[in-house]
């Protein structure tokens, strides 16, 4: 009896809710207003519902990025302390700021707000905008490694293109002190890249670590970006490696912008010559 | 016992709305409906899937015959159909359902029956008004109108009960 209820119940709720949807398409498409305002209506339960999945998905992933952070935190503050060992009167200035400038190359944190990992041209929004100092062509890092660039930016927000890009390649260097090459995306796995233009005589090894080469204007040097994995040569001359990338696309959350501070005075002289 | 004429009476009255939307007008405040009380008064033995279907097909007709924005009486009255049942068993039992009888303002009172109406009436008002807006009006607007047009209308769903519905102790 209660079930022939509930099925009768689940019957009637699914003829009232197709008959609404059905009457209010036929609403927002006969209505201009009306339509926008249903659009609108729709366009912000997604987002609410879209949010809250994302808001459980965090909270679940919490106890995983602590053990990152964490881990992060503690290479951090051995560096500051070895960096304090080895000058003792040193004191940044820029410390406790949004954007904070070490070197040549200026910090801002940003967290993700959308990014995809589905297509041939992945991309990311992150929720940093010129107001807070971002500028296209600034480099997108992690602790784990560079993970795009930035193309277009609006008030708050910054459009990046993902290393998970076919247009997108970084150069890369084999251990600290190596060959140099164009590091690209696989275009298959999530964390699967291929080193390019490595010259066959170089020797390395399978779990040899690939750096940013800081050969270029975005992105600083020696940034860890993944470990070596199988190799062949190719045309008799260069050889071609998979790398195992550090740096999981799937649990991007919070990223660096990292904007070269040299990058116009190169660009002019490079324009000079 | 039944109202054998029914179904004419139903068709008379949404071509009786067809004429109220087409020729009159009460102002920006008063929308005048008679679909909320007709839909409450459909005999008890039409299941609640039958009624939300008659519901949406009364809405359609008179939005396509009063040149109104189409699906917006639609909209409106679908919930009424879904609401009528669990109301009446609310406010006048299970027994009266499961008899598929009838009720009348003699048989069980004008203020049981007059809370079925405002409710219904009220459901359907909501709907309309706020769909009708699209949020370009203020709620104060909104809730005046709802409010004024709930007067005017339980005026108009007294009238239509009576005559959709059969009173057997007569």
């Amino acid at each position: 009896m209660r079930k022939s209820n509930l099925i009768y119940h689940l019957i009637n709720a699914a003829i009232f809710i197709f008959l609404e949807i059905a009457a209010l398409n036929m609403l927002g498409n006969n209505g201009s207003i009306q339509g926008t305002w249903i659009s609108r209506g729709v366009q912000n339960f997604m987002g609410a519902v879209w949010g809250g999945a994302q808001s459980i998905s965090d909270y679940f992933s919490l106890r995983k990025k602590n053990d990152v952070l964490a881990q992060e935190n503690f290479e951090l503050r051995l560096q500051i302390e070895q960096m304090k060992a080895a000058m003792p009167d040193f004191i940044p200035e820029n410390i406790g700021k949004t954007g904070s400038t070490a070197g040549n190359y200026r910090y801002i944190h940003g967290e993700i707000t959308k990014i995809s990992n589905n297509t041939q041209h992945n991309y990311m929004i992150i929720g940093k905008g010129y107001e807070d100092g971002v500028t296209e062509g600034a480099g997108v890092i992690t602790g784990k490694g560079a993970v795009g660039v930035i193309d277009a930016v609006s008030r708050r927000h910054s459009y990046a293109r993902s290393f998970r890009n076919h247009e997108m390649n970084i150069s890369a260097r084999l251990g600290k002190e190596g060959a140099v090459g164009p590091l690209t995306w696989d275009g298959k796995s999530s964390d699967g890249a291929i080193l390019k233009e490595i010259p066959h005589h170089v020797e390395f090894e399978k779990g040899d670590t690939v750096f940013t080469s800081g050969f270029s204007s975005i992105f600083p040097p020696d940034i860890p970006l993944g470990s070596v994995g199988e190799a062949r040569i190719v045309n008799g001359a260069t050889y071609e490696i998979n790398i195992t990338l550090f740096e999981d696309f799937g649990a991007l959350r919070y990223v660096t912008i990292v904007e070269n501070l040299g990058k116009e005075e190169m660009k002019e002289l490079e324009e000079g010559r | 016992m039944k109202n054998q004429n029914f179904g004419v009476l139903f068709f008379l009255m949404v071509l009786g709305q067809v004429i109220l939307c087409n020729f009159a007008d009460f102002g920006p405040y008063v929308s005048l409906s008679l679909l909320p009380a007709m839909i409450l008064c459909v005999p008890l033995a039409v299941s609640t899937p039958a009624c939300m279907l008659l519901a949406f097909a009364t809405g359609l007709s008179v939005d396509w015959l009063a040149e109104g924005i189409v699906g917006l009486n639609a909209a409106s009255l679908i919930p009424v159909a879904l609401m009528r049942k669990p109301l009446i068993r609310f406010f006048l039992g299970e027994d009266l359902i499961t008899r598929s009888d009838s009720f009348s303002f003699k048989k069980y009172g004008a203020a049981k029956i007059s809370a079925i109406l405002l409710i219904e009436t009220l459901i359907f008002l909501s709907i309309y008004v706020f769909l009708d807006g699209a949020g370009t009006r203020t709620a104060v607007f909104n809730l005046l109108r709802i409010g004024v047009s709930l007067a005017c209308n339980y005026i108009l769903a007294i009238i239509v009960t009576n005559i959709l519905t059969v009173d057997d102790r007569k």
